[in-house]
């Protein structure tokens, strides 16, 4: 045992990598068999419609290594920020005529979130308190907008005000009132919030699945409902739905956007230099807390996008936080700090759920090979891989 | 986290005053006397053969899920209230000493009273294998890992061992044999799963107050400290994890037996969070904490969420048209579980046994006040 320590401290790089390829081959093996029956075509639809799936937990994990940077929670509740965005984009989408009351209560909760965000004594302010109550007015106006044309505007104002009030009210009494507890109290009060979230979505709007017909706009514009391909060397033909297309590069659009964001504002710069270092923050006069409340504003939005893309793509019900389960690992594989990681470590997970569904079976893609991936990920590199490497100080 | 809080100028003046479980005569009678109630128990219902109908029948079989849930929070107690280690996937290590001790006894009819604990060495065996990650990450990173075990090991018993474990059916559990003597009666369990229960309690108890517990604290507070004091931080994780899941298949082991029928649904996410929400409103690296966040939790679950379901069930869909009936229970339960887990975390996060501490010390030195 001691000799088998030695040998390993001593060639720690050689041993990694000799595990890997280890794994690579066995991989190799078992499969082999497999793959030599299938035919091009399916490997090439099984590629593209893994990657178009992946674009989707890009965008959620993007939202998780948001909240991970800013403030250093893992948010196990995206899975049903997700669901509950989706399903109020819904609720504003396919209702033609919204009360103009209920709207206005929407409007007010979340003006009144936003305003409160550094605390409440804000509300004194004469000159937010006047921004505030012309910001309801505008959003109820906007929300119980009237007519089937306008409806995707309608809905995407009402999902992003919906999602701000959840996300703020989250961090606000759920995160907030946390802050210094063990790492634990945490893990355990996001679930909390999603166990919270999960019963109001399903008193709320049922428990039958909804299909949010967000791409019958699609057809409309002249585009085919899937694009086919076929070619000499694929001996057979690829089949690709549009709609998976247009949710990946929305999805896509999304994250260059909130990149571009944290990149050239005033906002994404301050959040850079708060998740950089909190206390340093403080001393040049940024407000922490503020960064910490935008952050899971922002993230809520990002939920609400993947949730809206994803119920679109296959539909609304209470399995579709299982979705941000998968994205899960796809945040450790690109390290929990980096948003080039959360785009890579997305599309990886897509990719290999597929793969496992064509060689395995058995729901092995969807439930089994993204926590594999998890785990080999933890053992050969922890970080991830992009993710800072951690060195401790004592 | 003191696991013990004294009053201001308490100390042991002897060993043997150290070594002591319950330090006081107040503390000791009143454990002896819980333990004599709980034994008492079923003799009191109408089935106890004095003829007295004293207490309700279901009680006992409430006393038996606790006991079970206790021991199964007292291995993560070990795991993450002293060593410090999160651990999301302990239901699917209660899963896998269920259906060890199950099968064991299906297929080679393995004797009851040496299943349970063979299934806690094979559970064991499989939690040393899901904690080897712990060697690299901690924090969120392990987390992480032992919810790959919540996703991996359901998934391993569905399909591929299908055929040992009925896959999505219900696997049927014989009877309990003891020397050619069958437990078919609820009372019989009881009072084999009630002292085990104790035991378990008790050992645990002793592992953490000797050189392990310390060295599994000082793990906990501060790993790389521990390293330079010479403790071999990675054993010690390791043997967290093997005395964690060993507790976990007991628990699961006992628990097929008792109920007699397994479903893998049973063994989700859902139970997982269940255990950390237990350990921690209960209060983690408290000798007491597991067993009353049980307590708490069971009340929570089978008595106060339904009858206040019940209550919600007609006035709810009368208020707001838009909401269905046949929603209301199934959307309610986890809304009020998060709720009621969500001020419990804000109140009171250090968990109940921290408040008893302090009411402990309250009460040894009235009339002043702590």
């Amino acid at each position: 045992m001691e000799a088998l320590q030695k040998f390993y401290r001593e060639n720690r790089t050689l041993v990694t990598w000799l595990m890997v390829a280890a794994v690579f081959i066995v991989f190799y093996l078992l499969t082999q068999e497999r793959l030599n029956s299938l035919r091009p075509s399916r490997m090439v639809q099984t590629t593209i419609t893994g990657l178009l799936v992946g674009g989707v937990y890009a965008l959620i994990a993007l939202g998780i290594v948001l909240i991970n940077k800013a403030s250093g929670v893992f948010n196990f509740a995206q899975g049903y920020m997700m669901l509950f965005g989706g399903m109020l984009f819904y609720s504003f989408f396919s209702t033609p005529n919204v009360n103009p009351l209920a709207a206005g209560a929407l409007a007010f909760g979340t003006v009144l979130m936003v305003l409160a965000m550094n605390g409440w004594r804000e509300l004194r302010n004469l000159r937010s308190l006047g921004i505030g109550v012309a910001a309801v007015v505008v959003l109820t106006l906007l929300m119980s907008w009237q007519g089937e044309d306008v409806r995707m505007l309608r809905a995407i104002v009402g999902g992003i005000t919906g999602s701000v009030f959840v996300g703020l009210f989250i961090e606000r009494f759920t995160i907030r009132p946390l802050i210094g507890q063990p790492l634990f109290t945490m893990v355990l009060m996001t679930l909390a919030v999603s166990e919270i979230l999960k019963g109001f979505v399903n008193l709320i709007w049922g428990s039958v699945p909804i299909s949010l017909q967000i791409f019958s706009g699609l057809e409309r514009l002249g585009l085919p409902n899937t694009i086919r391909w076929e070619a000499e060397f694929l001996q057979g033909r690829v089949v690709v739905r549009t709609d998976l297309l247009v949710t990946f590069f929305l999805a896509l659009a999304a994250f260059v956007g909130f990149v571009l964001f944290f990149r050239y504002t005033n906002v994404g710069l301050a959040m850079r230099a708060s998740a950089e270092n909190q206390q340093l923050a403080q001393s040049v006069g940024l407000r922490v807390r503020v960064i910490l409340a935008v952050a899971w504003g922002i993230t809520a939005i990002l939920a609400m996008l993947a949730g809206v893309l994803q119920g679109g793509a296959s539909q609304l019900d209470l399995n579709l936080p299982f979705v941000a389960f998968s994205a899960f690992p796809a945040v450790l594989l690109g390290g929990l700090e980096s948003i080039t990681g959360a785009l890579v470590g997305g599309l990886i997970i897509g990719l290999v759920q597929d793969w496992g569904n064509l060689l395995y079976g058995n729901q092995a893609g969807t439930e089994l090979m993204p926590y594999l991936v998890l785990m080999i990920v933890l053992i050969i590199r922890p970080d991830g891989l992009f993710g800072e490497k951690r060195i401790e100080r004592i | 986290m003191a696991s013990n809080i004294r009053p201001a100028g308490v100390f042991d003046t002897s060993y043997a005053q150290d070594m002591k479980i319950n330090r006081t005569r107040t503390s000791r009678f009143l454990a002896n006397a819980a333990f004599v109630a709980v034994l008492l128990l079923p003799l009191l219902t109408a089935e106890g053969g004095l003829g007295l109908s004293v207490v309700p029948a279901v009680w006992v079989g409430i006393v038996v899920r606790i006991a079970i849930y206790t021991i199964a929070v007292i291995g993560l107690n070990i795991l993450m209230g002293y060593t410090g280690q999160i651990s999301l996937g302990h239901a699917a290590f209660v899963g896998v000493g269920a259906y060890s001790g199950a099968l064991m006894a299906r297929l080679w009819g393995i004797p009851f009273w040496i299943a349970v604990p063979l299934a806690g060495l094979f559970t064991a065996l499989v939690g040393l294998l899901f904690g080897l990650p712990s060697l690299r990450v901690k924090g969120f990173y392990l987390a992480m890992a032992t919810l790959a075990a919540q996703f991996i090991i359901p998934w391993l018993m569905r399909y591929p061992m299908e055929r040992l474990t009925n896959g999505s059916r219900p696997l049927e559990v014989p009877d309990p044999q003891f020397f050619g003597f069958s437990f078919g009666p609820q009372v019989v369990m009881y009072y084999l799963i009630i002292p085990l229960a104790v035991l378990m309690a008790f050992l645990a108890r002793n592992l953490t107050r000797s050189r392990v517990g310390r060295a599994l604290i000082s793990v906990r507070d501060n790993d790389l400290a521990a390293e330079l004091l010479g403790i071999n931080v990675f054993r010690y994780k390791l043997l967290a994890f093997f005395v964690s899941s060993f507790y976990a298949g007991v628990a699961g082991a006992l628990w097929a037996f008792d109920i007699g029928s397994l479903s893998l649904d049973k063994f989700n996410l859902a139970l997982s969070i269940e255990f950390l929400a237990m350990l921690i409103i209960g209060g983690a690296g408290f000798p007491l904490g597991p067993l009353f966040g049980v307590a708490f939790i069971n009340i929570l679950r089978e008595n106060i969420i339904p009858n206040v379901v019940s209550n919600f069930k007609v006035v709810l869909p009368n208020v707001f048209p838009f909401i269905a009936v046949a929603d209301v229970e199934s959307s309610l339960v986890p809304f009020l579980f998060g709720l009621a887990l969500v001020i419990f975390l804000i109140v009171e996060p250090r968990g109940l046994a921290y408040r008893w501490e302090i009411l402990r010390i309250a009460w040894k030195i009235r009339p002043y006040a702590y």
